[in-house]
């Protein structure tokens, strides 16, 4: 067991999937049971997360809180789960989303909404899996599992083009990962030849390569690096392997339910941090200009392209891709601002991004449209959701005092300071911030500003259960705005630990 | 009287809660607009409180220092969420609260009826508290919030009426106010880009020593980087102070709407007036030359940046004021000469004269809301009507709007002996005696006939002549709309003697802070203001006789103005503003939106989707065809690669360990 006798961490997995499976088993005509049971397990796990960060010992740099049974001793595989500064925070994202994107799932009705409701929280116990494995294999099985439940919401409850989506986003993903698991292999293989311990557990493999037990020859290093970042980049997806992204986001169903859910699927950028940065820090440093251009590139060229979209939630898809870019930019700066950065805007990017799909959601159902051009003007009569959804654009255009800027400008910072990057990558990719500001303005100047449109009745404010899910997303985008530092505190052991690493490899180049 | 330190919390504070209190409490405008009224008011009495206890302190040592909490702690990037009040910090306080109460209480007569006063009342009180943070940031960083906030409070004001299709003389408000964003957001970016590279070299971003976070203070290790430069690889390189400058400017350009990118504020006259009178007098546009002052060691020791500011600062002082005289829209004519003056005081910042530079940063504040507040009069009592052409002999049915009016235009004129005769000409005789640069001083001198010709010119036009258009109704103001007008209009007559020849009160109080050696009078300054004032009164002169005596019948609503006949393609630029706006939606904004169709369609759609992701699709699923025993069905092909996979997986760990 673990530090405080209780698997906790194990918990914020289960209770998840066992609510999935209690809101399978609930008959058809129970629908209020089934949403208790799902609504439950969801706060479950959002209680669960909480416990996590009370009990976190925030001076400490490696994993707390494990918990390891052996699974298959042979092989050194086990089911060891734990958390650290880098995963924490990701917990908490995905278990706050989950909640929401429930109601989100009930506000939009619908067809089959128990098995929605289901593949929902299995989605949500499969990312909490990956956030807090800590065995390769574990990591392995539970970044597949998220693509079954992603892949069935987008191909049943989905818009016209939802098959190929669904498609495209399953194949495009899978292709990646395989590569991954190859690379997960590869490490196993050169770390059992090297000591004679077998084994997946990432403690053990991350200790050995830095105590030099291990010693990857430069190639090695270097082929293991890119097995494991081109399964990342895909799933981030960094540019150019976006197009997944912005097909699956415009055929997901209008009501934004999967794109929330969707929002926590920064395992890649997760993945980046776990594995490239923390594993290899000499082929991250060396690869890392290459990747900074890519990452840049995605900033302007996702911001570029929103500009000119009319359908928001294409608007939305593209702004990710730029917001990645971004946070790749940050993991890529190798140093503790840029990392810190780069978690903190993945969270604020998931709330932010994710209220908004939430409210082009809500208006798409009021509508029947997710055209800029089909309103116009409806501030006045949906003052509200007007002022939510500015409140979400500014803090996702980086206004100070939301949550957005905290991350932005330290990414910046950074991966301006960092000596693999520099200020070059960074006044490049600070045109950004005025494209942010043009075309997420645009949208909300075209859809909330103007004159009404004459035609149809004057459109309905968020109702209870809409100013809720929303009101949930605006506490954490005012708090990490005003005080970053509840976060970056707790980060700060693991990310410093990271980034000495990575100073002493580069010294010694 | 260290006891009373807390109060500078109060400052910015009481206006936030303001805001946030009107917004979710206050139903209706009465109660709307008495919350924000109280608070901006009660802010201002603790800006007086705070003053009296820097009053207190030895002068050396003015000033109040508090840290809430630290805002980002980040290995050696530390960010305190902390207040600085000295003495430069007190002079923009006491006008941002001062004036931005009186225009609270206009405010409260000049919005009656409108469909949404909760709205109006707390983004006011919400635009003085982002710009009382922004002066009383004690790092650069807290700076940039109160520096954006101020962008946003501008972006909701200005889009007040965002429903309305457009508002006179043709702007369309959801516009405005988004195209004020996005153009101040390009000077934002730049002053980020300053914010790095102060920290990367300096290692700090707080002004000044900060004991309780433990970092050390930019501003007076900045002269020790004077001779380091930063290589820009094939590009050469450039002083690291120099770029830091340049950087900063292009910063100050945005907010303070300096050439190039001072196309937001004439469009930003879409808000309601008290919203123009407070973006140009008291809040927003001053900012830009605060940041400047508050860097004046930065500057200092940056030669070629100063000289860059100077020169923008001057080239906008003469361009603008050249468009303000050809406008026919009344608030038009008060935009373009903000943007001019903002000239002057960038020009005297650049050139080291800050305390000259914040001494018409005062004064400008006093006129410009007088004149701005006395428009909003003239917009009421005519019934909307903002077009010059349709006015014309008010004098007789507004005395007393006419009387505040003069005050005004002949204060921004730089007449003797109005508030704005002593601080321009203070500008004027530092960039002759002190900073011995003609150049400039005969750029400002022209700029100053042209100001005082534009605004004998919109006298003429809206109080002279005969009425063009009857307007028998019209009245002059009452109750809370009358009484701010009067007390901004005593302070542009006789805000001169802040900082009189020889007095010096607002240079000595500064000083402690901007270590300006006192300016020396001589009787060529004596000289030098007494041309000045002649050829300012001349000009005026010139620009009245014109307007009111010989063109007079010519001015027809909706023709143009027959200077035009003369001056025919100048005239013409001056009045679209040099054409920067076509020049940017040709050369930027159309070319921006077509490429981004372009690269959505064809890149992205075509090149990328159809290619990558199709090819790599069709492989792949052409490769697992060949594997798969599995029928049809998408979710199912996806779980058989996926067991596909494992399986791989499986074999392939059975054949090492086996080995």
């Amino acid at each position: 067991m673990n530090q405080i006798g209780f698997p906790l961490v194990s918990l914020a997995i289960a209770l998840p999937a066992l609510g999935a499976l209690l809101v399978w088993l609930t008959p058809a005509s129970q629908t209020r049971v089934a949403r208790g049971f799902a609504m439950l397990s969801a706060l479950g796990a959002l209680a669960t997360a909480v416990a996590l960060v009370a009990r976190f010992d925030a001076s400490q740099a490696g994993y707390q809180l494990v918990d390891s049974v052996a699974w298959v001793a042979a092989w050194g595989l086990s089911y060891t789960v734990s958390v650290d500064g880098i995963s924490l925070w990701l917990v908490v994202l995905t278990t706050l989303l989950t909640p929401v994107s429930l109601m989100a799932s009930w506000n939009a009705g619908g067809a089959h909404p128990r098995l929605q409701q289901a593949l929902l929280l299995l989605l949500a116990g499969a990312m909490t899996g990956v956030f807090v494995a800590q065995d390769m294999l574990l990591f392995y099985v539970f970044f597949e599992l998220t693509l079954v439940p992603t892949a069935l919401l987008i191909g049943i409850w989905g818009g016209d083009d939802r098959r190929r989506a669904a498609q495209t986003f399953l194949v495009y993903t899978f292709a990646g990962s395989v590569v991954m698991l190859v690379g997960i292999v590869g490490l196993y293989q050169a770390h059992g030849v090297q000591t004679g311990i077998y084994t997946f557990d990432l403690a053990t493999v991350l200790a050995s390569l830095q105590l030099g037990a291990v010693q990857l020859p430069l190639e090695t290093e270097r082929m293991l690096f890119a097995a494991f970042l081109i399964a990342f980049a895909v799933k981030l997806p960094l540019w150019p392997f976006h197009s997944w992204l912005t097909t699956a986001h415009t055929a997901a169903p209008s009501s934004g339910v999967v794109d929330i859910a969707g929002m926590v699927i920064k395992i890649g950028a997760y993945g980046l941090i776990r594995f490239n940065v923390q594993l290899f820090p000499q082929a991250a440093a060396w690869a890392a200009p290459a990747i900074g251009v890519l990452a840049v590139i995605g900033v302007l060229y996702g911001g570029w392209i929103a500009f000119g979209q009319r359908d928001m939630k294409r608007i939305l898809a593209f702004a990710t891709v730029s917001h990645l870019g971004l946070i790749v930019l940050g993991i890529f700066a190798l140093n503790p601002q840029g990392l810190s950065g780069a978690l903190l805007q993945m969270i604020s990017s998931g709330i932010t991004t994710g209220a908004l799909f939430l409210i082009v959601g809500m208006l798409a159902a009021r509508r029947d449209s997710r055209d800029v051009q089909h309103f116009g003007g409806i501030w006045g009569q949906a003052p509200f959701l007007g002022s939510i959804a500015l409140v979400m654009v500014l803090a996702s255009i980086g206004l100070p005092g939301l949550s957005g800027f905290i991350g932005e400008f330290t990414i910046m910072l950074g991966a301006w300071i960092s000596p693999v990057l520099g200020w070059t990558y960074v006044s490049i990719a600070v045109i950004g911030v005025v494209l942010a500001a043009a075309y997420l303005l645009r949208m909300f100047r075209l859809v909330f500003m103007g004159p009404p449109r004459e035609a149809g009745a004057p459109l309905r404010d968020a109702n209870t259960l809409e100013s809720l899910m929303l009101g949930v997303l605006l506490v954490p985008t005012l708090v990490i705005g005003l005080y970053p530092n509840a976060l970056l505190l707790m980060m700060e052991p693991s990310v410093q630990q990271i980034a000495q690493q990575i100073g002493q490899t580069l010294a010694s180049r | 009287m260290s006891d009373l330190r807390w109060v500078i919390w109060l400052i910015p504070t009481l206006p936030l809660l303001g805001a946030v209190a009107t917004l979710l409490l206050a139903r209706g405008e009465r109660a709307a607009g008495m919350i924000a009224t109280a608070a901006a008011g009660l802010s201002f009495v603790a800006t007086l409180v705070a003053v009296w206890v820097l009053q207190t302190m030895p002068a050396e040592a003015a000033r109040i220092e508090s840290v809430a909490w630290t805002w980002i702690d980040v290995a050696s990037f530390r960010v305190s969420f902390g207040l600085l009040f000295d003495r430069l910090t007190a002079v923009m306080a006491l006008l941002i609260t001062g004036v931005g109460s009186l225009i609270h209480v206009y405010s409260l007569g000049y919005m009656r009826g409108d469909s949404r006063p909760e709205r109006f009342f707390a983004y006011l009180n919400l635009f003085v508290a982002a710009m009382l943070l922004l002066v009383m940031a004690d790092n650069l960083v807290l700076l940039f919030l109160g520096w954006e906030g101020v962008g946003l409070c501008s972006f909701l004001l200005i889009g007040h009426y965002f429903d309305r299709r457009s508002v006179p003389p043709g702007i369309v408000p959801a516009e405005a106010a988004t195209k004020a964003f996005v153009v101040n957001r390009i000077g934002d970016a730049a002053f980020l880009l300053a914010i790095m590279l102060i920290f990367s070299r300096l290692g700090s971003v707080s002004f000044l020593p900060n004991a309780t976070l433990g970092t050390p203070g930019y501003l007076e290790r900045a002269a020790e980087l004077a001779f380091v430069d930063v290589q820009l690889g094939p590009l050469g390189s450039i002083g690291v102070l120099t770029a830091i400058g340049l950087l900063m400017l292009i910063g100050v350009c945005g907010k303070s709407a300096q050439l190039p990118l001072s196309t937001w504020l004439p469009d930003a006259m879409a808000g309601p007036t008290p919203v123009s009178a407070l973006i140009h007098a008291a809040t927003m546009v001053t900012a830009g030359v605060y940041l400047i002052v508050r860097n004046h060691g930065v500057f200092s020791a940056a030669p070629t940046a100063a000289s860059w500011v100077v020169g923008v600062g001057a080239v906008t002082a003469l361009l603008a004021a050249l468009s303000a005289a050809t406008q026919f829209d009344l608030k038009r004519v008060l935009a373009y000469s903000t943007i001019s003056q903002l000239g002057y005081m960038v020009a005297a910042v650049g050139m080291g004269a800050y305390a000259a530079g914040m001494f018409h940063l005062l004064t400008h504040g006093l006129f410009k809301a007088l004149l701005f507040l006395a428009a909003g009069a003239l917009i009421h009592a005519l019934h909307d009507v903002q077009d010059m052409r349709r006015m014309g002999g008010l004098r007789q049915h507004l005395p007393f709007t006419f009387r505040v009016y003069l005050v005004g235009a002949l204060a921004l004129a730089g007449i003797f002996p109005l508030a704005g005769f002593w601080s321009k000409d203070e500008i004027i005789a530092h960039a002759w005696f002190t900073a011995q640069n003609p150049a400039i001083a005969l750029i400002l001198i022209a700029s100053a006939a042209v100001t005082a010709f534009y605004m004998g010119r919109q006298v003429a036009l809206i109080f002279y002549g005969q009425p063009r258009e009857a307007h028998a109704a019209a009245h002059d103001p009452h109750g809370s709309m009358r009484w701010p007008l009067v007390v901004l209009a005593v302070g542009a007559a006789i805000g001169g003697v802040l900082n009189l020849p020889g007095v010096h009160w607002l240079s000595s109080w500064l000083e402690p802070t901007l270590a300006e050696p006192e300016a020396v009078y001589s009787v060529g300054k004596a000289v030098m203001a007494v041309i000045v004032t002649a050829i300012a009164v001349g000009g005026g002169y010139l620009g009245w006789w014109l307007y009111a005596r010989v063109v007079d019948g010519n001015i027809v609503p909706g023709k143009t103005d027959p200077a035009l006949y003369y001056l025919g393609d100048i005239w013409r630029g001056a009045e679209l503003g040099w054409g920067l706006d076509w020049l940017y939606d040709r050369a930027i904004v159309r070319p921006y939106r077509q490429c981004s169709a372009f690269l959505g369609r064809v890149v992205d759609g075509e090149a990328l989707d159809g290619l990558l992701v199709g090819g790599t699709g069709r492989t792949f699923v052409a490769l697992a065809r060949g594997v798969r025993a599995v029928q049809s069905g998408h979710a199912r092909r996806g779980l058989a690669v996926f067991l596909l996979g494992v399986v791989v997986l499986l074999a392939a760990l059975l054949a090492m360990t086996m080995r």
